[in-house]
């Protein structure tokens, strides 16, 4: 029951990472594929319509976390106070900026806010990407389960390094999926961001993956297949890029950062704040899970609207289907 | 600072800055629905720029909504770690709810009313405007699922080592409490809506511009103001009153300033509580009528607050000022709105200026009547975080102190001030932009 909780919340994220992270790729890479004022319009018409109900991925998966495993999220959010807070207001800070940019056709209004977007995209990103390699490593944590380090603890050189790659990957998944969304020259640029940009990439997964190996020697035979699918994801993204398909692009995107963060989940199973160091074990699934009660009942209504969540995309992605234009 | 005290201030701050947003959704979404389906199958040419216009109010409503909602569900971790350590199990549950079944369908089909707002609707997009209403409804469902098993927690047990475990979801879903409450929240909401609907449509025809369209928004919210706010008086009002009186008496006695318990109680129409001396300073009564609205007997035996421990009282005056404030407005309300349907009924009402000037100032003051209702609930409860079983004043996060607490609520202060600058702005532009033909 609670290996299936920990499914449950490792899956939202990962739905949150790899929906949420094409629209904060394409706020990032929005410099490198828009000159002119109506492109850029066109790069954020491309996410309009998705990012909100991609963002309810995150809040959907902080109540997963709330309500299948207490214990962690009151310690998580707690002891990360500070860094929480910065990402609300980092999060809020990006909605007001796509809200609010079309409301005055004034080129310094637009300005402004295209440099906010970008800024606050790339920058959750590195956030989220340093959280991420914190996780990996390791947190000292008390006996209660509360976290016990410094600032300085959390910017250490493998968690800045795996920041660096969620920002490279992040951009570009957002890359791929402006290609396949977007008409005319900042679709084609996006191509050749993904063209060129796989590449730096590729150096940083095999810095990234050599790093979390001399770390975490794999506690299970298997546990190396997801890196080596991971690998596979990313070569056919670069083989379908370079061809010009888009959207296949986009998918293989998408399984690179789904096998990243499976092997990334199976890494720290069964914690969901691994101590540091390693030996001193942390809050795992079994000290941190609610009685079977609380499990099953969370289970089901997560099941379930995760099953509504796939049919309402399926039918709103048929409805929104077709490319953006730069108007 | 004490840091409790620092953790109540910043949750009571980003809750009711958030809370207005809410407010317009939900009051606004039966008048979206209503006006798109009619643009979709009816077809006549004003419903669908009513439709338009009314989205584009809704959208600002619900972006700022968004916005302005995240951080409410992550404070429960940040702010109140110890809380939901202890409640997570049950309390999570609803909330898990909300993201799954309500969110979800409110931020997907308003993506697609959208971007698809320069086409005529058709009858996806008025399915989607249904779908948009049901989702914002469904949402305030779930969150009040969560604070109304906070004012009174049913189907629960106490594990080894205090956790609080879910027993029975039904319980939790279905109890009385809650459906009291809910309706008389979403009945709330409805009048601010209403009065917004109204309002505007007064604005137009008092300005002599957009007639057409002004006079239908008149009717339509005049007839749903009175109808609603005839509803929060009675029954929802009412009954959510005597669900307090049954589960949380020494609520009741803050509510209505009763220092001393009594048999055959008075209802105060005014005064002032003064809490040292504890009598109500100036008071205005009528005999024996709190007796009766409390228990519906002019007899009955009503608790004050002398009944209790010092320490279980809740702040008095704030509970005391904030009820007489959403009574005395809901009153009010249906007064405006039964003169502008009588008028209307008339036919009178357009001649009658002074009426639709009193329609058109209304429209902040539902905000305030809704927001008051609040503090009565939530203020009125302490010291009590979970009803009788955990206190507030031990419920915050053991690693958070008061200092980073008040450097994050003075970022939300100042996040929020040019938040709710904007999107006021946004909204007087929107009306003053008005129904247009092609409105983007």
């Amino acid at each position: 029951m609670s290996v299936a909780g920990f499914v449950v919340v490792a899956f939202m994220l990962t739905m949150y990472v790899m929906l949420d992270g094409y629209d904060l790729g394409v706020g990032a890479i929005v410099p490198l594929i828009a000159r002119s004022d109506r492109e850029r319009a066109a790069a954020m018409a491309a996410i309009g319509p998705f990012w909100n109900g991609n963002e309810v991925w995150l809040i959907a998966a902080g109540a997963a976390l709330f309500a299948l495993f207490p214990f962690a999220y009151a310690a998580s959010f707690s002891g990360f106070y500070l860094p929480f807070v910065v990402i609300l207001w980092l999060l809020m800070f990006r909605g007001i900026a796509m809200e609010l940019r079309e409301h005055f056709a004034s080129e310094l209004w637009h300005q402004f806010w295209d440099a906010a977007f970008c800024a606050s995209s790339a920058l959750l990103a590195f956030i989220f990407g340093i959280a991420l390699g914190n996780l990996l490593r390791g947190l000292p944590l008390d006996r209660a389960g509360y976290f016990q380090g410094t600032f300085a603890f959390l910017l250490n050189p493998y968690a800045l390094a795996v920041g660096f790659f969620a920002v490279a990957t992040l951009a570009l998944h957002g890359a791929t999926f402006a290609a396949m969304r977007i008409e005319g020259a900042p679709g084609q640029r996006a191509l050749r961001v993904v063209r060129s940009g796989w590449w730096l990439v590729l150096v940083l997964y095999a810095g990234v993956t050599a790093l979390t190996l001399a770390m975490h020697a794999p506690q299970r035979a298997w546990l190396p297949l997801l890196p080596a699918l991971s690998l596979i994801a990313l070569a056919a993204l670069a083989w379908k890029a370079r061809r010009g398909e888009a959207a296949a692009a986009f998918a293989a995107s998408l399984s690179f950062i789904a096998t990243l963060l499976a092997a990334a989940a199976a890494t720290i199973f069964p914690y969901l704040l691994p101590a540091f160091p390693a030996s001193r074990g942390g809050i795992s699934i079994f000290d941190a899970a609610p009685p079977a009660s609380a499990l099953t009942c969370a289970l089901i209504v997560n099941a379930g609207g995760i099953a509504l969540v796939g049919i309402y995309g399926s039918i709103v992605w048929r409805q929104m289907a077709g490319k953006v234009r730069v108007e | 600072m004490d840091p409790v005290l620092a953790d109540r201030l910043q949750f009571a701050f980003t809750v009711m800055f958030h809370y207005l947003f809410p407010i317009g959704t939900m009051g606004l979404a039966p008048f979206v629905a209503a006006y798109t389906w009619k643009a979709a199958y009816g077809g006549d040419a004003e419903a669908t720029r009513i439709a338009r216009f009314l989205t584009g109010l809704f959208a600002i409503n619900f972006a700022a909504g968004v916005v302005t909602g995240i951080p409410m569900e992550f404070q429960f971790g940040t702010n109140w770690a110890s809380f939901a350590r202890r409640s997570g199990a049950v309390v999570g549950q609803p909330l898990a709810m909300e993201s799954m079944f309500a969110f979800f369908l409110e931020s997907i089909f308003l993506g697609v009313l959208l971007y698809r707002r320069r086409e005529a609707p058709a009858p996806f997009a008025a399915w989607s405007a249904v779908l948009v209403g049901a989702g914002s409804w469904l949402s305030g469902y779930f969150v009040i699922a969560t604070e109304a098993w906070m004012q009174h927690p049913v189907g629960y047990s106490i594990a080894a080592g205090g956790t609080i475990v879910l027993a029975d979801v039904w319980a939790v879903l279905t109890s009385s409490f809650l459906g009291w409450q809910f309706v008389h929240v979403l009945t709330g909401a409805l009048v601010a809506g209403s009065f917004l609907v109204g309002g505007i449509g007064a604005y137009y025809v008092l300005a002599r511009r957009d007639e057409v369209v002004g006079r239908r928004l008149v009717r339509a919210g005049a007839i749903a103001a009175l109808a609603f706010s005839a509803l929060a008086v009675f029954p929802t009002g009412d009954a959510n009153g005597r669900n307090v009186t049954a589960v949380q008496p020494i609520k009741l006695a803050a509510m209505e300033g009763l220092f001393a318990s009594r048999r055959g109680a008075p209802l105060a129409i005014i005064g002032m509580p003064d809490v040292a001396g504890g009598r109500l300073i100036d008071p205005i009564y009528v005999p024996r009528l709190l007796s009766f609205l409390a228990y519906g007997n002019f007899e009955a035996d009503v608790k004050g607050l002398d009944a209790y421990e010092r320490d279980l009282w809740p702040p008095v005056e704030v509970t005391y000022y904030s009820y007489r404030l959403m009574v005395g407005l809901g009153t009010i309300f249906v007064g405006v709105a039964a003169i502008a349907v009588a008028l209307l009924a008339l036919g009178r009402l357009w001649r009658a200026r002074w009426a639709l000037w009193l329609l058109m100032m209304s429209m902040p003051f539902p905000y305030v009547a809704n927001e008051a209702g609040w503090v009565v609930t939530e203020v009125g409860r302490q010291p009590w975080i979970i009803y009788g079983l955990m206190r507030t004043g031990v419920a915050n996060s053991p690693t958070v102190g008061s200092g980073e607490t008040i450097f994050t609520l003075m970022g939300f202060l100042g996040m929020y001030c040019i938040l709710g600058m904007l999107v006021v702005y946004l909204v007087l532009r929107a009306i003053a932009t008005g129904p247009q033909e092609d409105a983007t």
